[in-house]
Formats: C-alpha cells, structure tokens, sequence
C-alpha cells in the first residue's frame, strides 16, 4: 500500500502538480487579459525613461525594499538569486545544459549552499511573520506557503547536504535522479529500483510531496507576484 | 444586510475590477514595507492606519465573493462577509486615507491603495453611507455646470467686484478687462476656485504676463472625485471640458488645486487642448521673461510643501522650486521631500467632511517636519493642503505664515 502511495506521489502527482501549475497560471493570466483595461495613467512622479527599463530594475532589485528595509532586502535578494539558481540545479539534474557549464560546476549546482540560503531566507522570513506589526498583518496563506517551501527545501536539501557534507555521502546518486527525471519529462515514467529500493527512498517522497503541493497551490497564491511584478511597477512607471 | 443590497454592493465592487485594480488585490505579499509610509500610521501608530490594514479590508471581501479560494478555504486568507459591520469597516479605511499615494512609492509591486479605496468609497455610495457633505458638494457643482444666463451675469457681476483688488496687485491688465471672461481663442482658459484668493492673484499674474486668457465660469474643485463617483468625477471635469472646447482655448491652466489638475490632467483622457497647472503656467512665465519678481519684495525664510497630486500623483516637482527661486534666496527643503514627501492629512475630501480632530491628530507628523526647517513661511499649491497647513499651524503652534505660492508671485511682481 505504502509503495503505492510513494508510486501516486512520485509519478502521477507530479504530471497533476504540474498541470495544474501551468493551466492555473494561463487561466490566471488570460483572465486578466479580458478584464478591462486601466485607461488612464496611475504612474508615481517622478519619471524616468525609459519606463520599461525601470520597472525591470524594480522587479528584479526591489529598490523601495532596498531603501526602506534594508535587512529584509538582502534576505530577498539572496533568497530569489538562490531560487533562480536552484531551478537551474533542477534542469541540469535532467539535461546537460552547455551553456550553463561556461563555469563549470558540479551537479548539483551549489554543493548545498543554494538549499542552506534558502533555509535561512525561509527562515527569516517566517519568523519576520511572528513579530509585531508583521505578525497581524499575515494571514494563513503567507504561513502556509513558507511552511510548504521549508519543508520542500528541507528535504531537498538534506540529500545534497548528505551527498556533499556528510563522510558517508547519499546512497543516491545524479544517475539514478537523471534517469527518473528524463523519464518524466519523456511522459514515459520510469522509477530506477536504485531509488525505490534506497532506504532514503522516503525523502525524495516527501520532497516531491511537498514540491507538488506548491506548485499546485502557486496560481492560486500571492506568488503569483512573481507573473504580475513587472506590469505593475510598469503601471507605477508610466 | 440583505441579499438585494449586498449584491448591489458586490456589483459595484465587480464595476471596478480591471486588471490592474485585480493584479493589487492579487498579489500583496503583507510585506509590512508601507506600514511607515502612512503619514497617520507614522502619527497615531494603530494598524487599521496602515496601507496595507485598508487594502485588506477590500481585499478580504474580493476574496470571499470574487474568487474560488475564498469560496472553499476562506480562512486561508481570512476572507470576510460583506455585512454591516464589514461596511463600518470600510468606512474606517476609506476615510481614514487621504489618498495620498505614499505607500505606493513603498510598496515593491508599486500598489495603489487610493485606487483600492476608490472600491470601498463606490461600495459607500451604493450602501448609502457616503459623507452626504461630499455628494451634496459634486451635485452643486453638477448643477452649476447647467448654469443659465442669470448666473453667468451674476457671476460676471461678482469678478468685476474683484477689479479694484486685482489693479491693487498688479496696475495694468493684459488685455481689455482685468478678469476676462468668455475670450474666444484665448491661449489660456484659468479654472479657479470658488473664492477670490484664487482668482486675485492669477488675474495679476496672467496680466502681468500680458496673457491672453479667460476665466472659467466654474470652479475646478471636484468633489465627486473626493466622494469616489466615478459619473460625478466625469460630469464636473466635462463642464470645464466643454467650456474649453467651445472656446477653442490652447490651454485649461488649473489653479492651485491638486486632484481638480490630477483628474482634468491624468484622468479625463485626451483632449484637444493643453491641461496645466497653475504652477507650469507661472514657471513658464518667469522662464520666457514675460513676467518679473522681486526678491525683496518678501521677507523670511522659505519652505515649499509638495502637495501630493500635484507633485507625486501629478508631476509638476521642480516647477514650484524655480518660482521660488526668484522669490527668495533663503528656502529650505521640507525632509523628506518631492515624492517622498509627508502627505498634510486633509486630501481625500477630509477637509470637506470637517474632521478637525483627526486631522490634526494624523498630521502630527507633518507638524513637526514643517517645525524642523525653522522657516517661517510656508508656500504651497493646493486649496486642501493649504487649509490643513493653516490649521496645523494653529493647532501646533508653528509660527508660520502659510501661503500659496501665486499669492506670494503675485505680491513680488515687479516691472
């Protein structure tokens, strides 16, 4: 029974996850595109051109956090630099990318540095969250999101720690992740028995558990941000 | 409540989702970056006075009626009922904002909570509990804009009265009378206030100037903006719209009022002629030299306070800083200032209301940035900021003698 349940996990809730992640965010996305248009301008003054340039920055520099939080600012920055990189660790560990090898590197990418900034980020950022005025103004989705991502990271993070920090290493190996990662994206579902048959079968579930339910749940939540950032500081540009 | 009026309500609320409206009830992430940037937040530190506190209270509602989450996992995002209390609620938000925009300089995805309030003040209409002083305000203006020919000759009567006044200020018109009115063709179309402190001192200037200008028969103000009615906004802007175009006027120069120059300026779409601010237009002036000051003619140390639609939500910044310096050479910035400047607390139609007490309360923080400078006169360029400077004045003993910037223009012309 208990196979059965790691074989729904591993293989026919990733194929869910993902397609409920890709159609919610088209849904989301053509949705707002038939709602009707803001006609007149609500830009902030004042301005500097070329706007579309600026929004860029903004979204990927959060000047204004830079300037008000700095603390919080560099724990986003590491966190969404960390984020960026973990999902080119995630590509490569399914295809060689060349290009990506201009510095070479191991895979996975970051010798477990890129899942430990994470964990800190994730941290900082939940306990953030327990502190006045911060603390009223969350609600449960901003807890239940760093929960799912903690926890994603956590277990993630624990077979590179093992893997690259640990003198007894991880009995898994890129080969047998590569193998049943190709298979997936092949759509023909393959579990190398190197994987099931680990004793550290259980973490990769609960990893892949974990990452499934927040990829099903990210259209449906505020990290949508991650879609809508550039448009709205276009619209605070002019 | 029952079901009829909370759907009306609902229907309201739907009337002003587009996608940009959508996208900043989506994607707050409660990073608490704007709770500092509310200016009644920063004097009286509660968090219904938060930016992100009054988004909520309209986002909680989206939620729970406008999308599938709110239906099956509420409490999730603490999705709330809209019922009496939920409408006291909203209330509390709108009228505590002056929409003033601050927090949207804060926030990283750049959202708008006078726009978001903007939601909770068309919900106040449709539940009957908008300031009626608000609405009783726009349908006068409405009904002045249907003004026949009695009130145009009464009208024309009352600025004539003002001629001694304005010869006082400045000895020659430009053109031939000293408030010209209905001028075919004018280059500039002046829409003041109701109040000759808005007509004096533009009279003077644009004769100084040599301009050749009309004086519009209504006043800018727009209270329906103010009240949050989108048709009221549109009809009062029209009278001035159709008044400009009737007269083939190149330019429609708002008097020192900052949402009459936000709305006619930024939200009344494309129009065959040029719309300025009073500002802009004097700037423009001492730039061309077709108008002189004389520095000595005021004496005392100079600030500026930037009011927010014209400055932050309008652009007109620097304008302000080079008429003053050719008034003075004694001026100090307010800290912080231009876009990051401390809003006065009387925007939003809170002046109009009265709510004295709240406004001095909220504005504590304006005070005592206006009492560092240690200037002694305060210039600025909106009717509602002026009047909540003048109170704050008052209320907090600051000293200051509280001007508006074609006032203290029109007393330095000089040949």
């Amino acid at each position: 029974m208990i196979d059965k349940i790691y074989y729904f996990i591993m293989v026919p809730m990733v194929y869910l996850a993902f397609a409920v992640f890709f159609l919610g965010i088209l849904v989301r996305l053509i949705r707002l595109m038939v709602a009707p248009k803001q006609t007149t301008t609500l830009q902030i003054f004042p301005e500097k051109k070329p706007a579309w340039l600026y929004s860029l920055a903004d979204a990927f520099f959060l000047p204004t956090i830079g300037k008000h939080k700095p603390l919080l600012w560099v724990f986003l920055m590491l966190y969404h630099v960390a984020f960026l990189l973990l999902i080119i660790g995630h590509l490569e560990l399914i295809w060689d990318i060349k290009l990506l090898q201009v510095i070479p590197h191991k895979i996975f990418l970051g010798k477990g540095l890129i899942a430990l900034t994470l964990t800190i980020c994730l941290v900082f950022f939940l306990f953030r969250r327990f502190k006045s005025p911060y603390r009223e103004i969350s609600v449960t989705e901003d807890f239940f999101l760093l929960i799912l991502l903690i926890f994603t990271v956590l277990f993630g993070g624990h077979m590179n720690w093992a893997y690259h920090w640990s003198e007894y290493g991880f009995d898994l190996s890129v080969t047998e992740f590569r193998e049943y990662l190709s298979s997936m994206v092949k759509f023909k579902p393959a579990l190398p028995s190197a994987i099931t048959g680990s004793p550290h079968y259980i973490i990769l579930v609960l990893h892949v558990l974990f990452a499934n339910l927040f990829l099903i749940f990210f259209p449906f939540s505020k990290i949508m941000h991650s879609f809508f950032t550039i448009p709205l500081n276009k619209i605070r540009r002019g | 409540m029952d079901q009829a009026k909370r759907k009306e309500l609902l229907n309201l609320m739907d009337s002003k989702l587009n996608n940009a409206m959508r996208m900043y009830l989506e994607v707050c992430s409660h990073c608490g970056v704007c709770i500092e940037a509310c200016h009644v937040y920063a004097s009286m530190p509660e968090l219904k006075y938060t930016a992100v506190h009054r988004a909520e209270v309209i986002r909680k509602l989206f939620n729970r009626y406008f999308k599938l989450q709110g239906k099956i996992w509420p409490s999730l995002r603490d999705s709330t009922v809209l019922d009496d209390e939920a409408v006291n609620r909203i209330y509390e938000a709108a009228y505590s904002c002056t929409g003033c925009r601050r927090c949207m300089v804060y926030c990283p995805f750049g959202i708008d909570t006078q726009m978001i309030m903007s939601i909770a003040k068309l919900m106040l209409i449709g539940a009957d509990r908008e300031p009626k002083i608000l609405t009783m305000l726009a349908d006068m203006s409405i009904q002045k804009g249907k003004a026949d020919e009695a009130t145009r000759q009464n009208f024309a009567t009352a600025v004539r009265n003002l001629e001694a006044e304005i010869i006082e200020k400045w000895r020659t018109a430009g053109g031939d009378e000293v408030v010209p009115l209905d001028i075919q063709d004018a280059n500039v179309l002046y829409v003041a206030l109701a109040g000759k402190h808005s007509i004096i001192p533009a009279a003077a200037i644009m004769n100084a100037a040599k301009e050749k200008w009309s004086l519009s028969y209504y006043e800018a103000v727009n209270f329906g903006a103010f009240v949050g009615n989108p048709k009221k906004t549109q009809e009062i802007s029209q009278r001035i719209i159709d008044e400009a175009i009737r007269l083939r006027v190149k330019e429609v120069s708002v008097c020192e009022c900052g949402t009459a120059f936000r709305v006619l300026r930024h939200q009344m779409g494309k129009q065959p002629f040029k719309v300025t601010s009073f500002v802009e237009t004097i700037a423009r002036y001492i730039r061309e030299g077709r108008i002189k000051l004389d520095k000595n003619k005021i004496k005392g140390k100079f600030t500026y306070h930037d009011p927010c639609q014209l400055a932050r939500n309008g652009g007109v910044i620097e304008e302000a800083r080079y008429i003053i310096s050719h008034l003075t050479d004694d001026f100090v910035e307010l800290t912080p200032n231009r876009k990051y400047n401390w809003c006065c607390g009387g925007g939003g139609g809170l002046i109009a209301i009265g709510e004295h007490d709240f406004r001095m309360k909220s504005a504590k923080v304006k005070a005592e940035q206006v009492k560092a400078t240690n200037a002694n006169i305060l210039a600025t360029a909106c009717e509602n900021c002026h009047t909540q400077l003048s109170e704050l004045n008052e209320h907090y003993n600051l000293g200051m003698n509280v001007q508006f910037l074609s006032s203290l223009v029109a007393d330095a012309l000089t040949e």
